[in-house]
């Protein structure tokens, strides 16, 4: 018996290395960022993004891009998230394969981290250097303080060339050019290998006699006095005085070479200057709204009212970066990520022209894989059952206005 | 042979066996130090030592020797009250600094691409070595702890200053002035890491103008100089072999 257990035993152990082992071989790749897995009402009822435009979609080495598009400011920002008050505009992309050579939001800079306004809607920029080759998910994201990462879509871009021809030429205010890539590493080579062989020294000095066991038995033989002579103090002594004096040498020699330094920048930027948007001529009461589980499809009643001199359609409804849009009324045509584009996702009961004055009530559906794909169906999990999202409207001259809604949401199970 | 008799057989063989010993021990503390030291190190100094651009001259100043003192202090007090060695503190800095090295070449410049200019580690032998040699001197662990940590705090500033010197010149970027520090920082994309995560420059001391690295340092090596005490009885209390006697 015990011959078996102790076989068992050892199979066991076998098949565990043999599992680990082949465990270390499959290492797949990660392509995306986790944005599927934040939760479905942060990304519907927080920033949503639109209007979005990649310039490029493949980059070589030291060319740029640019990511562009506006972000609406839910006026309905959820309780459970802190409120956009410190946020910082970043983008999302595996690690520095782009640099971030510039970032603006209503047209000023953005290098540190900005206070937005509930309700408002911004324009923002982001100019990226190529860096690293590869093909990158280049999302837009704002970073909100307590509140955690809200990131918007993403698109694959790709880089070629070779990292390392990869340039980042800076003038300082002190009239010197330096490439950022690589200054002033072989300075910090330079004094960690020496600091590391002054160290290296000293404990040298005291592994060439026996270390441990002789001093062990003198310690216990009562000799400890004995164990520190005249010259191991002057040695160190000599070690202590060299160091300092070495500190201040080059303390005074570094700032004789570099006279002019500035501390490290920092505050809070406030008084981002949001986009005026024209008054809305549309308004939009939601009436009801359903999540079909079993038909991946939002259906809502809304009452549409016509404030405006020109007669609409609804032409879009847009919620966490999906787009679903009625190909009657619009059509995408600025290169939109395939996987959050529904082309045909907008059904309208009856999507003729609202004329001005006129109120109309209607039976919206939204439906798609991407309910599923994107994980927003798990809003029915949320203990805040509401959705939000933004309804875009197409007058007869083409011009899109935008409307927010916010509603609760019912599911459907059957 | 029985149970009794020794396994050398000569003085010769003996002072073999005993170098042999000292370098396996050397070799075990060494690594043994440099992963629990820097996983301590990372855990409780992280950002400030990771990123050029938090490396300040306040909160980089005033945190970095602090959290740093404390396995120095712990190894000393093994290494001195047990064998009479004063190398406890440079020992563990080298330590560090080698995993720190290891780290941010293989993991930040090797895997994630970082330029090493932005994630290089902050250098901490020179406190060590005085660290060490007031403890030789004085065979005293309040002197020590007074004097050394004291000096600790003081020295990592201008220590470190030579490489982080070039990183402070000013640069006018896009209408805006920073350092090429910050300049770093805002370049080499790092998306878990939003801006206003970077505590630099927070604090009250603004009544000594720009002067503020040298305030920052003394209360450096002042708060060095409790937490020394501190670790220093967890290293005798960590050290000691109670447990062994009587067998």
């Amino acid at each position: 018996m015990k011959l078996i257990k102790d076989g068992m035993a050892k199979l066991s152990f076998v098949a565990l290395l043999v599992t680990v082992t082949a465990a270390m071989f499959y290492a797949p790749t990660a392509s995306a960022h986790g944005e599927k897995s934040q939760a479905a009402f942060m990304r519907m009822r927080t920033i949503h993004w639109y209007d979005l435009n990649w310039s490029k979609d493949t980059v070589p080495v030291n060319d740029t891009m640019t990511v562009t598009g506006k972000f609406h400011v839910f006026a309905g920002w959820p309780e459970t998230v802190a409120k956009p008050e410190v946020s910082f505009l970043n983008i999302g992309i595996p690690g520095p394969v782009f640099i971030r050579a510039g970032s603006w939001v209503g047209g000023q800079l953005v290098p540190r981290s900005v206070s937005l306004e509930l309700g408002e809607t911004y324009e923002f920029k982001v100019l990226l250097k190529a860096r690293r080759p590869g093909d990158w998910h280049v999302h837009s994201m704002m970073n909100v303080q307590d509140g955690g990462p809200i990131i918007g879509p993403g698109k694959w871009v790709t880089i070629t060339g070779s990292m390392s021809e990869f340039k980042n030429p800076i003038t300082t205010l002190t009239g010197q050019t330096i490439d950022l890539e690589n200054w002033n590493i072989g300075n910090i080579y330079f004094w960690h290998a020496f600091w590391y062989a002054i160290g290296l020294a000293y404990i040298g000095y005291w592994v060439r006699k026996p270390v441990f066991v002789p001093r062990l038995i003198a310690m216990d033989a009562g000799k400890a006095d004995t164990l520190i002579t005249a010259t191991d103090k002057k040695v160190g002594i000599g070690f202590a005085l060299a160091t300092m004096a070495i500190v201040a040498a080059t303390m005074q020699s570094t700032n004789e070479q570099y006279p002019i330094t500035t501390p490290l920048q920092a505050g809070l930027l406030r008084g981002m200057k949001p986009i005026e948007m024209p008054a809305r001529t549309v308004a939009v009461k939601v009436d009801s709204a359903t999540y079909r589980v079993p038909g991946r499809a939002m259906q809502m009643t809304l009452t549409i009212t016509n404030n405006g001199d020109s007669s609409v359609r609804l032409g879009e409804f847009m919620t966490a970066s999906v787009r679903f849009l009625d190909p009657a009324v619009h059509e995408d045509d600025t290169g939109y990520p395939d996987d959050l584009l529904a082309e045909e996702g907008l059904t309208v009961s009856d999507n003729s022209p609202i004329a001005p004055g006129q109120t109309r009530t209607v039976e919206v559906t939204a439906s798609d894989a991407a309910w599923e794909v994107y994980r927003l169906a798990d809003l029915i999990y949320d203990p805040d059952s509401r959705f939000a999202g933004l309804l875009f409207f197409t007058d007869e001259g083409g011009n899109r206005q935008m409307v927010t809604i916010d509603a609760p949401l019912i599911p459907s199970f059957i | 042979m029985s149970a009794s008799q020794s396994a050398v057989r000569s003085r010769a063989e003996a002072v073999k066996v005993s170098r042999t010993f000292d370098w396996m021990i050397i070799f075990t503390l060494f690594f043994v130090i440099l992963g629990g030291y820097h996983v301590h190190f990372m855990l409780v100094a992280g950002d400030w030592d990771f990123w050029s651009d938090w490396k300040d001259r306040r909160l980089w100043v005033t945190v970095l020797p602090i959290m740093a003192i404390t396995f120095p202090a712990a190894v000393q007090a093994v290494l001195w009250w047990r064998y009479r060695i004063a190398f406890g503190a440079t020992l563990c800095i080298l330590g560090l600094l080698l995993g720190e090295w290891v780290n941010r070449y293989f993991n930040f410049w090797g895997w994630t691409y970082f330029p090493i200019n932005f994630v290089f580690p902050s250098q901490l032998i020179p406190g060590a070595i005085v660290l060490d040699v007031v403890l030789l001197v004085s065979g005293s662990m309040q002197l020590t702890a007074v004097v050394g940590g004291l000096a600790f705090g003081l020295l990592f500033y201008p220590g470190n200053w030579p490489m982080m010197a070039p990183l402070h010149l000013p640069v006018e970027y896009n209408g805006m002035m920073m350092t090429l520090a910050d300049l770093s920082g805002y370049h080499y994309v790092r998306t878990g890491m939003p801006e206003y995560i970077r505590m630099v420059e927070k604090g009250t001391l603004r009544t000594f103008g720009k002067d503020v690295a040298p305030v920052s340092a003394f209360f450096s090596g002042f708060v060095s100089i409790i937490v020394y005490f501190v670790w220093h009885f967890f290293g005798r209390w960590f050290g000691n072999t109670a447990f062994t006697t009587g067998s």
